[in-house]
C-alpha cells in the first residue's frame, strides 16, 4: 500500500492533478473562514458590477485630502472618459469640419483634444449632421469643458433648518485621498452577478456545493457499481446474467436523458443538491459495474482465491481479503472519474433549469445558468460565467490527470 | 456467412430489447413520483399557462391519453400504442402545437448537427491519438494534457468560450439560431448560407470536446497494440514499419469504433446542452423550453426520441464493426 | 566439424530505460553455430537469455541498444549494417525468429495468407500472389498444417494451430539460423514434443540450416540440441555439448538448474529438488566480481573481489568459476548424495 502510493506520487500527472484539486479544495475550505458574509446575499443594487476596488464616494469626501500635483493628472482623465466611440465620433465631425484624416489620430488623446479645442464651433454645420448628432456634440463638448477645466468642484449641504444649499467645501482635480483612510472600500475581484451579489464569495460556496454534489454521486455510485460488479463477477450464474444484461442495458440507454426524467418528475420543490446527488449516482454507476466485473472474473480463479476456497473461508472473507485489495486501485480511480462526472451532470442538468432548487445555495451549474438567463455572455460581461467554466474544467481536469497519472502507473504499457 | 448472420440476428434481438425498456421507462419513471400524473401535469399547467381553455382541453386529452382510470398495463398498451403512431398528445407551453410538430421541428436540426459533429470529431480525435502513440516524444507530451483538458471541459463551456470569442467579440459568426432570425426557411441561397454560418460554432464546439476525449483513447489503445506480440514478430519478418503502423492502427481503431457506440449517450447528452447555449433550434432547445414552460409531455416525449436516437445509432455502429472485425465472425462460429 | 553459419563475437546490448539508465542484458556473449547443429541456451527468466534472442537478430529498436561485438552469419557480418539492409536482406533470409508468445505472434485481423504475403513483399520477392501461395502450401505440408489454414484469421486456429504456422511462417524463407524463443513454454506436454519434433524434422529436411533453442528448462535441451549455454545475468556462465553440461554440470548455477526438476533419465532419476534460492541481480548495478556470488552455495571472498573470466576447458567446454572442474564435480556430487540420504 505504502509503496503503491509512494509510486502514484512519482507520476508527474498525477501530482499535477493532485496539486490543483488540493489547492481548490483548501481555498473551498480556507476561504468562508476569512471572509464570512453569506455568499448569497445580495449587495450590489443593479447587474453584473464589473470587477474592481470599489471605494465609498461619500467617505471619500470626508477623508482626509492630499494635494499631489501630477502632470498627466488631466491627460489620464480625460483618457479614461473618452471611449473609442467619443474618439470616433470627434474624428467624424472633424473630418467634416474640413480637417485631413491623416492629421488625426484618435489614440492620441492630447493632439485629439488639441484639434477639437481649436477646430469645434457649435454653431458649424456639418453636412449629413441631423439634428440629434448636433445634440449630441455640444454634450460631449460640455462634459470635455468640465473635464478640462482647472476649477474644482464645489460640495454643498442642504441645512436642515433652512432648506438651503450651503457650500461645505471644494473639491481640487489635484486632490487625493489613501484607499487605507477611505472607511468602506469592497473588493469585488470578480464583480457582481446579475443578482448584485458577491461573484467570488458566491463561486467559492457553489464550488463547495458542486464538491459535495460530486462526491454524493460518485460514492453512490460507485458503491452501486462495485457491490453489483463484485456479486455478478464472483457468483456468476444466472447472478451474473441478469445483472450484466441489466448493466449492459443502461450502458446503451442515455443516462443523461435519464436524469432529465427524473429530476423534471421529482418537481421543483423537491430537487434539493442533495436529491439531485442521489439521482446522479444512481444513474451512473454502469462503468464501474462493468469494470469491477471484469476484473472480478479474472481474480476469480487465481490460485489465491482458490486457496481461500478451499480452506473453508465465507464468501465475506474472500471478497473482501482476496479480491478487494486487487481491485482496490481500480475502484479508486472509477471514484475519482465518477466524482469529476456527478459535477459535469450537475452542471448540465442546471444548464437545462433541471438543477437543485435551492435559494440558500448556489452550485456551479446554477451560476451558469443564471449567468446564461441574464445574457452574460452576449452582454460581456465574462466575470459571471467564465470562472464558473473554469473552475468546472480545473476540478474535471485535475481528477482526470489524477486519474491518468495512476492508470499509467498501474498498466506499465501505457508509461511515457 | 453464418457467423456474421449470427451476430446481426443477436444484435437486432438485443435492438429490440433496448428499445422496450426505453419505453418501459419511459412510461414507468414519472409514474414511480408520487402523485397522478395528470394531476401533476394540471397543477403545473397552473403555474405555467393562462389560456383556460387550453388548459381545459390539455385536461381532458390527457386524461384520455394517460387513461388514469384504466389499469397499468392497459395505460402501458395505450402508451405504447400512441407513442408508436407518433401521438404524444398536446404541448403544454406551445398549445396548441402537437408534441409531435414541435419534435418535428427539431430533430431535423439536433441530427444534422450531431451526427457529423460526432463524426468528426472521432476521425480527428483518432488521428491525433495515433499519432501521439506513435510519435510519441514532445508531440505526445503536449498533445495528452491538451485533449484531458479539452475532454474535460463541459460542452456548454466550450461553446460558450467559442461564442463569445467569435460571435460576441470578433463578430464573425452570429450568436445563437439555427438561422437568421428574419428568414423564413426556404431552399434560397441566402437562407442556406444562413443556415451554414450558424452552424460553424455548435459544430466546432461539438466537434473539439469530441477530439479530446477520442484522442485519449486512440493514444492508450494504439501503445497498447504497439507492444502487442504480433509487431515484434512481424518486425522481425522484416516487414517494414509504415506497414505494421498499419495493422497496429487498423487494430486500435476497432475497439475505438465500440467505444463510440458506448459513449454516445454521454455525448449527446453533453451536446444537447451545447445546443442551448447558441439557442439552436435542436431537441436540447426543446428540453429547455419544455422545462421552463412545465411541459410534461413535452418532455417525456423528446426524452423517448433521443434514446430511440441514441439506440438506433449505437445499432447501426455495432453492425458496422460486426463488418469490420473478423474476429466477430470467429466468435459466432464457435 | 562443418562449417560455422552463425559467429557471434563479445556482442554486448543494452536496455536503456526512461530514466536514461542502461542495463546490459547481454554482456560480451560469444557463441559459434556449426551447420546442421543446435544450440541450447538455458537459464532463469530475467537472466537474459529472451534478450540474447532479440540481439542476435541484428536488428534493434528501442528500448533494446547494440553497444558493441560481432554477429557473423556465413560470413557476413551484419552488425553495423543500415537497418533498412538488415530488415531487407537478413531477417528471414539469415535468420529467423519464433517469439515466445507464438499464441499472439499473428495480427489477430489479418488472414494467415496475406501476412505471408506482406513477409515476401517486404523482401522485394517479386513474387505472384499464385506463387506465394503455393510455396506457402509447400512450408505448410511440411508442417502438417492443412492449406485452409491460409484462408483463416489466427482467431479461427487452436492453440498449436497457431504455434505451427508461425513456425511455418518463420521458415518460410528457408533461414541459415532459426532462432525458437521457449516455443514450447506455454503448450502441454503433447504439444511441447510435437514442435520439438517438427524443430528436429525442419533441420533435417533442410528447410533451416541450425537452430538456436532457449528455454528455461535445461534438462529439456538434453534430447533436443547438440550444444549447451547456460546464461546468468547476461553472461555466459557455461558452455559445452549438451550431455556433458546436463549430466556432469560444472558452474553451481547450472548444477542448480539441473537440480531443479526431476530429470526421467537413468542415474539421476533420484535427483532431489534443488531450488536455487534467491533471484538474479539488478544489472542496474551489476555486483563487482562474480555475479552468481549472492546465491551460490561454495561463495568464497575471492569471489566478490575479481572478475571471474570464462575458463576454456578440453573441447570447447567453459565454465565462469574460480574453482576446479574438479572441485566442482565433487562438491556437486556430495550435494547430490546429500539430497539423496534425506
Amino acid at each position: 500500500m505504502k509503496h503503491m502510493l509512494r509510486q502514484v506520487f512519482r507520476s508527474g500527472k498525477f501530482v499535477t492533478g493532485f496539486v490543483i484539486f488540493m489547492a481548490i479544495m483548501l481555498t473551498v475550505i480556507i476561504y468562508p473562514l476569512l471572509i464570512t458574509d453569506h455568499p448569497l446575499s445580495i449587495i450590489g443594487q443593479g447587474t453584473f458590477f464589473p470587477p474592481g476596488i470599489y471605494v465609498n464616494v461619500f467617505d471619500s469626501v470626508s477623508s482626509p485630502a492630499y494635494t499631489i500635483m501630477l502632470d498627466d493628472a488631466a491627460a489620464k482623465r480625460i483618457a479614461g472618459r473618452l471611449n473609442d466611440e467619443d474618439r470616433e465620433a470627434i474624428r467624424e465631425w472633424l473630418v467634416g469640419a474640413g480637417v485631413a484624416d491623416g492629421e488625426i489620430d484618435i489614440a492620441n488623446t492630447e493632439s485629439l483634444l488639441g484639434l477639437w479645442v481649436n477646430n469645434y464651433d457649435s454653431t458649424a454645420n456639418v453636412a449629413g449632421m441631423t439634428n440629434a448628432d448636433r445634440n449630441y456634440y455640444i454634450r460631449l463638448n460640455k462634459s470635455l469643458q468640465v473635464l478640462l477645466s482647472t476649477e474644482g468642484v464645489t460640495l454643498a449641504a442642504s441645512n436642515p433648518e433652512t432648506g438651503a444649499l450651503e457650500e461645505t467645501g471644494t473639491v481640487e482635480p489635484t486632490q487625493y485621498v489613501n484607499v487605507r483612510e477611505v472607511a468602506n472600500v469592497r473588493l469585488l475581484p470578480l464583480g457582481t452577478d446579475n443578482f448584485g451579489r458577491d461573484v467570488l464569495t458566491e463561486l467559492v460556496s457553489a464550488t463547495a456545493v458542486s464538491l459535495r454534489i460530486g462526491f454524493v454521486a460518485g460514492i453512490i455510485a460507485t458503491f452501486i457499481g462495485l457491490v453489483l460488479g463484485l456479486v455478478s463477477g464472483y457468483m456468476g450464474g444466472i447472478v451474473d446474467d441478469v445483472i450484466s444484461f441489466i448493466t449492459n442495458l443502461f450502458i446503451v440507454i442515455p443516462g443523461f436523458v435519464l436524469l432529465i426524467l427524473i429530476s423534471f418528475s421529482i418537481g421543483q420543490e423537491r430537487r434539493g443538491p442533495f436529491v439531485i446527488a442521489v439521482v446522479i449516482g444512481l444513474t451512473s454507476w454502469v462503468w464501474t459495474a462493468r469494470a469491477v466485473r471484469a476484473q472480478v472474473i479474472s481474480l476469480r480463479n487465481r490460485d489465491h482465491v482458490n486457496l481461500s476456497k478451499l480452506s473453508g473461508h465465507s464468501i465475506v472473507h474472500i471478497i473482501s481479503r482476496d479480491i478487494l485489495p486487487y481491485i482496490a486501485s481500480y475502484v479508486v480511480m472509477a471514484l475519482i472519474l465518477q466524482i469529476s462526472a456527478g459535477i459535469l451532470a450537475e452542471a448540465q442538468l442546471s444548464v437545462l433549469g433541471l438543477g437543485p432548487r435551492t435559494t440558500e445555495e448556489a452550485t456551479l451549474g446554477l451560476m451558469m445558468n443564471w449567468a446564461l438567463i441574464y445574457q452574460a455572455h452576449i452582454l460581456g460581461k465574462w466575470w459571471a460565467y467564465f470562472p464558473v467554466i473554469l473552475v468546472i474544467a480545473l476540478i474535471a481536469f485535475s481528477l482526470n490527470l489524477m486519474n491518468t497519472g495512476m492508470d499509467q502507473v498501474f498498466n506499465p504499457a501505457l508509461r511515457d | 456467412m453464418k457467423g456474421y448472420r449470427l451476430y446481426f440476428g443477436k444484435k437486432v434481438i438485443w435492438f429490440f430489447v433496448t428499445l422496450a425498456v426505453a419505453f418501459v421507462l419511459n412510461f414507468t419513471l414519472p409514474r414511480l413520483m408520487p402523485g397522478d400524473p395528470v394531476a401533476a401535469i394540471v397543477s403545473r399547467m397552473a403555474q405555467g399557462m393562462s389560456n383556460t381553455s387550453g388548459v381545459q382541453a390539455i385536461y381532458e386529452q390527457y386524461t384520455e391519453l394517460f387513461g388514469t382510470n384504466k389499469s397499468i398495463p392497459e395505460q402501458f398498451v395505450l402508451y405504447v400504442r400512441n407513442a408508436l403512431r407518433g401521438d404524444f398528445g398536446y404541448s403544454i407551453s406551445q398549445y396548441p402545437r402537437t408534441v409531435a410538430d414541435v419534435l418535428r421541428s427539431s430533430i431535423f436540426w439536433t441530427l444534422g448537427l450531431q451526427l457529423p459533429a460526432i463524426l468528426v470529431g472521432w476521425i480527428l480525435g483518432n488521428a491525433l491519438g495515433a499519432l501521439a502513440a506513435y510519435r510519441r516524444g514532445n508531440f505526445d507530451r503536449v498533445l495528452l494534457p491538451v485533449s484531458l483538458f479539452f475532454s474535460s471541459l463541459p460542452a456548454f463551456g466550450m461553446a460558450v468560450i467559442l461564442l463569445v470569442f467569435f460571435a460576441v467579440s470578433l463578430r464573425w459568426f452570429p450568436t445563437s439560431g439555427g438561422y437568421g432570425f428574419d428568414l423564413i426557411p426556404n431552399l434560397s441561397l441566402t437562407f442556406i448560407w444562413s443556415v451554414i454560418v450558424h452552424y460553424q460554432l455548435p459544430f466546432w464546439s461539438l466537434v473539439i470536446i469530441t477530439i479530446g476525449g477520442q484522442a485519449i483513447g486512440m493514444r492508450s489503445m494504439s501503445i497498447y497494440e504497439l507492444n502487442a506480440d504480433y509487431v515484434k514478430y512481424s518486425r522481425f519478418m522484416g516487414i517494414k514499419d509504415n506497414k505494421i503502423v498499419r495493422y497496429v492502427f487498423r487494430n486500435a481503431m476497432l475497439p475505438q469504433i465500440t467505444g463510440l457506440a458506448l459513449a454516445l449517450g454521454t455525448m449527446v447528452g453533453g451536446a444537447l446542452v451545447a445546443e442551448v447555449i447558441f439557442s439552436y433550434p435542436g431537441l436540447g432547445s426543446t428540453i429547455l423550453t419544455a422545462v421552463l414552460g412545465q411541459d410534461y409531455p413535452l418532455i417525456s416525449a423528446t426524452t423517448l426520441i433521443i434514446t430511440i436516437m441514441v439506440l438506433t445509432a449505437n445499432f447501426g455502429v455495432e453492425l458496422l464493426y460486426g463488418f469490420l472485425d473478423p474476429r466477430i465472425k470467429a466468435a459466432q462460429a464457435d | 566439424m562443418g562449417e560455422v553459419i552463425l559467429d557471434v563475437n563479445e556482442l554486448t546490448t543494452k536496455y536503456v530505460t526512461r530514466f536514461g539508465d542502461n542495463i546490459y542484458a547481454v554482456d560480451h556473449v560469444s557463441l559459434q553455430v556449426e551447420e546442421g547443429k543446435s544450440l541450447g541456451i538455458a537459464g532463469e527468466s530475467g537472466c537474459g537469455k529472451s534478450t540474447l534472442a532479440l540481439s542476435l537478430m541484428g536488428y534493434y529498436f528501442p528500448p533494446l541498444h547494440y553497444t558493441s561485438g560481432d554477429i557473423i552469419i556465413n560470413g557476413r557480418t551484419i552488425t553495423g549494417m543500415a537497418p533498412d539492409d538488415v530488415r531487407r536482406t537478413v531477417l528471414g533470409n539469415d535468420i529467423a525468429y519464433i517469439p515466445q508468445a507464438a499464441m499472439n505472434a499473428l495480427n489477430p485481423t489479418q488472414k494467415v495468407i496475406r501476412f505471408i504475403e506482406d513477409v515476401f513483399d517486404a523482401h522485394k520477392m517479386h513474387m505472384s500472389k499464385k506463387e506465394v501461395r503455393e510455396t506457402a502450401e509447400g512450408f505448410f505440408q511440411a508442417v502438417g498444417l492443412p492449406e485452409e489454414v491460409l484462408n483463416k484469421y489466427p482467431v479461427e486456429l487452436s492453440g498449436g494451430m497457431k504455434q505451427r504456422t508461425v513456425i511455418a511462417i518463420s521458415v518460410i524463407l528457408s533461414p541459415q539460423v532459426l532462432i525458437a524463443d521457449e516455443p514450447s513454454s506455454a503448450l502441454d506436454v503433447t504439444s511441447q514434443k510435437m514442435v520439438i519434433k517438427m524443430l528436429r524434422r525442419l533441420m533435417d529436411g533442410g528447410y533451416i540450416k541450425s537452430m538456436i533453442f532457449i528455454t528455461h528448462e535445461l534438462p529439456l535441451l538434453y534430447n533436443v540440441t547438440d550444444d549447451i549455454m547456460v546464461m546468468y545475468a547476461g553472461q555466459i556462465v557455461e558452455k559445452g555439448s549438451s550431455k556433458e553440461v546436463v549430466l556432469t554440470p560444472l558452474h553451481p548455477y547450472s548444477q542448480g538448474l539441473m537440480g531443479s526438476i526431476m530429470v526421467p533419465e537413468a542415474g539421476l532419476r533420484d535427483v532431489k529438488l534443488l531450488a536455487i534460492p534467491g533471484v538474479p541481480p539488478n544489472l542496474k548495478n551489476p555486483p563487482s566480481g562474480c555475479r552468481f556470488a549472492d546465491r551460490c552455495k561454495y561463495v568464497m571472498p575471492i569471489c566478490r573481489a575479481q572478475t571471474i573470466p570464462l575458463r576454456e576447458v578440453a573441447g570447447g567446454r567453459a565454465y565462469r568459476c574460480v574453482l576446479s572442474p574438479e572441485e566442482l564435480s565433487e562438491a556437486h556430487a556430495r550435494e547430490v548424495y546429500a539430497s539423496h540420504a534425506k
